[in-house]
Formats: C-alpha cells, sequence, structure tokens
C-alpha cells in the first residue's frame, strides 16, 4: 500500500472531505500542481476548477472548486474554498450555457470595469462545471 | 366595571396571541438551532483561513494599505433582520451604526452605509440617510455564501478603486440566547498580524505579493460570512427571548382577566339575586 497523507477541503458551510488520500491533483496560478507526500511547507492559490484526489487501490474522488487557497503544512494539506460542489450534482449543460454568455458579457467589457475580474471567475467556473465529465472520464 | 361579555372577549383575544407568540417562540427555537449548527460548521474554515492568511499577510504588509490618494471616506455594513418582533434586536444595532457614523465623521471620515435587511434599510429611509447600497428579503436564509461573496466583492472593489480607505462590518454577535452583543469590526485595511510566524516556513507560489488579492478576498468573504451567521442566530435567539416571555405576559394577563371575570360574574349573580328578593319583597308587602 502506498503512502498517504491527511488532506482536508473546507468550505465555509463546512468541512466536505477529511481523509487519508495518496495524491492531491488541483489547478494552481502556474498550472496544474499534485501534492504527494513528505511535501514540502507550501501555500497558493486554487483557480476555480477541480481537485481531484487519488484515494488509492484506483480510486479517485473529486470535487469542484470555485476557487481558494491551499495549504500544506507539516505533511498534511488543506484546501480552503469558499464553494464546493460533488460533480455528480454539477448540471454541465447549463454551465455551458452560461460560460458561453459570461463570455459575451466579459467581451465588451473593459479590464479596469469593477466587475471584470468577478466575472472572469465567474467564467472560469462556469468552462470548469460544463468540462468536468469530461476531466472526470480521462484517464489519472 | 367592563361588562363580563367584554371581558370574555379580551380573554380570547389574549388567548390568541398568546398562541402566535408561543408557535413563534418554537419556531425562533428551531431555526436559532440550525443558525448555531451553521456557526459550528464554519469555524474550521475560519480557523484554518485565519492560519494561512496570517502568514502571507505578515509576509507582505505593504500590499495590505489603501491605495494613495483614496477618499476620506469608510464603508459600513450593517447587518439588521428583515423581520421584527425579536425586542431591541434591530434598534441596538442601529443605534451602534449611527454611533459608529458619528465618530466617523467626526475623524474627518465620510461614512457610507450597505445595509442588510429590510428592518435596517427602511430605518435609515425614514431617517433620510443616503444609502450606499442594500440587500433587503433575504428569506429563507440571512447567511448564505452567495450573499457574503457579493457583499465582499463590492467592499474590496470600493476599497481598491479607492473610494473609501476604510471599511467594517457591524452586527449582532451571539453569546447565548439571553445575549447578544452589537459588535463593529473593522475589516480593511487589514492589520499585519502580530507575532504571527511569517511565511519563511513555506514555499509560496507564485509569490505573497501575488497571492495577497486571493487571501484578502477570501478573509473579507469568510468575515462577513461569519457576520452574517452569527447575525442570524443573534436574531433567533433574540426573538426567541422576545416570544418567551410575551408568552409570559400573556399567560399573566390571562390570570388577571380571569378573576375579573370572576368578580363580574359574581357581582351579576348578586345583582340578579337582589332583582328577585327584591321583587318577592315587594309583592309579599
Amino acid at each position: 500500500m502506498a503512502e498517504t497523507f491527511n488532506f482536508r477541503l473546507i468550505t465555509p458551510t463546512g468541512v466536505l472531505f477529511d481523509g487519508a488520500v495518496e495524491q492531491v491533483t488541483a489547478v494552481g496560478p502556474l498550472g496544474e500542481f499534485g501534492v504527494l507526500p513528505m511535501h514540502t511547507n507550501f501555500i497558493t492559490a486554487i483557480a476555480p476548477g477541480v481537485i481531484t484526489l487519488k484515494l488509492g487501490e484506483g480510486n479517485y474522488n473529486e470535487f469542484l472548486l470555485a476557487g481558494g487557497l491551499a495549504e500544506v503544512k507539516d505533511g498534511a494539506m488543506t484546501a480552503l474554498a469558499v464553494e464546493a460542489e460533488a460533480p455528480g450534482a454539477v448540471d454541465s449543460a447549463g454551465a455551458a450555457a452560461q460560460a458561453t454568455a459570461t463570455e459575451q458579457r466579459l467581451a465588451t467589457m473593459s479590464m479596469f470595469d469593477p466587475e471584470y475580474e468577478d466575472a472572469a471567475q465567474a467564467l472560469a467556473l462556469a468552462r470548469a462545471r460544463a468540462q468536468i465529465e469530461q476531466l472526470r472520464r480521462a484517464p489519472h | 366595571m367592563a361588562t363580563l361579555k367584554a371581558i370574555r372577549r379580551r380573554i380570547a383575544s389574549v388567548k390568541s396571541t398568546q398562541q402566535t407568540t408561543r408557535a413563534m417562540k418554537l419556531v425562533a427555537a428551531s431555526r436559532l438551532r440550525r443558525a448555531q449548527e451553521a456557526l459550528f460548521n464554519a469555524r474550521p474554515y475560519h480557523e484554518a483561513l485565519t492560519r494561512v492568511s496570517d502568514s502571507l499577510l505578515a509576509s507582505a504588509p505593504e500590499a495590505l494599505g489603501a491605495p494613495e490618494g483614496a477618499e476620506r471616506a469608510q464603508l459600513l455594513v450593517l447587518v439588521t433582520s428583515d423581520r421584527g418582533l425579536c425586542g431591541g434586536y434591530n434598534a441596538n444595532l442601529i443605534r451602534l451604526a449611527e454611533e459608529t457614523m458619528a465618530k466617523a465623521r467626526s475623524e474627518g471620515l465620510a461614512p457610507k452605509l450597505f445595509v442588510i435587511g429590510r428592518k435596517g434599510a427602511e430605518h435609515f429611509k425614514r431617517a433620510r440617510t443616503p444609502l450606499d447600497g442594500e440587500r433587503v428579503n433575504n428569506a429563507p436564509r440571512l447567511a448564505t455564501v452567495g450573499l457574503a461573496r457579493d457583499v465582499a466583492s463590492r467592499m474590496l472593489h470600493a476599497f481598491r478603486a479607492g473610494a473609501v480607505c476604510e471599511a467594517g462590518v457591524i452586527y449582532s454577535s451571539f453569546r447565548s440566547a439571553l445575549s447578544q452583543h452589537p459588535t463593529f469590526e473593522k475589516l480593511l485595511p487589514v492589520a499585519p498580524p502580530e507575532g504571527a510566524a511569517g511565511a519563511a516556513e513555506y514555499l509560496i507560489e507564485p509569490s505573497a505579493a501575488e497571492l495577497i488579492p486571493t487571501v484578502l478576498r477570501s478573509y473579507v468573504e469568510a468575515a462577513i460570512f461569519h457576520a452574517l451567521l452569527e447575525g442570524e442566530a443573534s436574531e433567533h435567539g433574540a426573538r426567541m427571548t422576545a416570544m418567551d416571555s410575551a408568552t409570559n405576559n400573556a399567560v399573566e394577563m390571562i390570570a388577571r382577566l380571569t378573576l375579573e371575570m370572576n368578580r363580574a360574574r359574581q357581582a351579576q349573580i348578586t345583582r340578579e339575586l337582589m332583582d328577585i328578593v327584591g321583587g318577592a319583597e315587594a309583592l309579599r308587602g
């Protein structure tokens, strides 16, 4: 059995996951990153998208995050997300439509518009939602 | 003395009021339990976020201040309830908001008020205080992540754009169903945490300065969500207490009225007897 470490996924409405995992993969500001046991103490941001937990014995668990922060401290990892959902609950078709709508809205906005940042975040989240089925089917 | 019929009607009315207040108390109690649970569930997030943000903010204190040339203004987010019948809950919050605004003015800061909850918004509209924004009718739940994100993003935009140089939130902090305390919490600019270990023990990607906006955002969102949770629990606690004492008052009033009714009935019987005796005497005479 491979080595594991403790991972917690926390949102303001509660702890969604707390247990041993072999590997965590998420998307950060510099691209996708993975965390394995014995990782150094580490802080980074998580972009809106899917976080994948490798549970061992070929089992995986995914969550969709609306962006947040990740911390590794003393070998344990904590992901903080304002919102997170299990992929089963995601409406991919609705999200695709929303992504298109947000994209059109963004195209007419100035970079300096106070709502630009929010819209860009919403777009990334909607895209991740729309793609989640694909992401889940992809070989890990 | 009131007539027997009037007293009976009065008792019936007090009884139906009592039923209403008792039902409201029960509803408030169950909502309070739910709100307390939510408050409890939010704690791990709050703790972990505080740990992460402390170590990041300590390493880049220069990124925390208001932009240069920001207006001398203070944004206040006031959390009140949509519905009344909760004792002095809203009045206490409004008083603290007015005091905080007066204090800001005395420091040369123009107060800007953003009100959550119908009771607060109505009060300031009556007082003709211009509002910077409001969110009312937040049924069924006040403390939602969506509302917190919405308000937090307004606050951060105002701060970054230099429209305000300070921002804070006023809410009722929940101690128990009997005790809620109106509280002012300053959120921006963030005070660099004291004695934090700093970022030295962490590898930070891409860099502390680049992560600060994300951290600030999460921090303000979490703080406002926390204020909403505390406010929601306090509201239900205050309503439960108010409705409990209203129910007790009704019980007392019913006891008093019942006594009065019995007296009135006795008086009526006596009067009828006197009439009968008087009539009999007259016939015999």
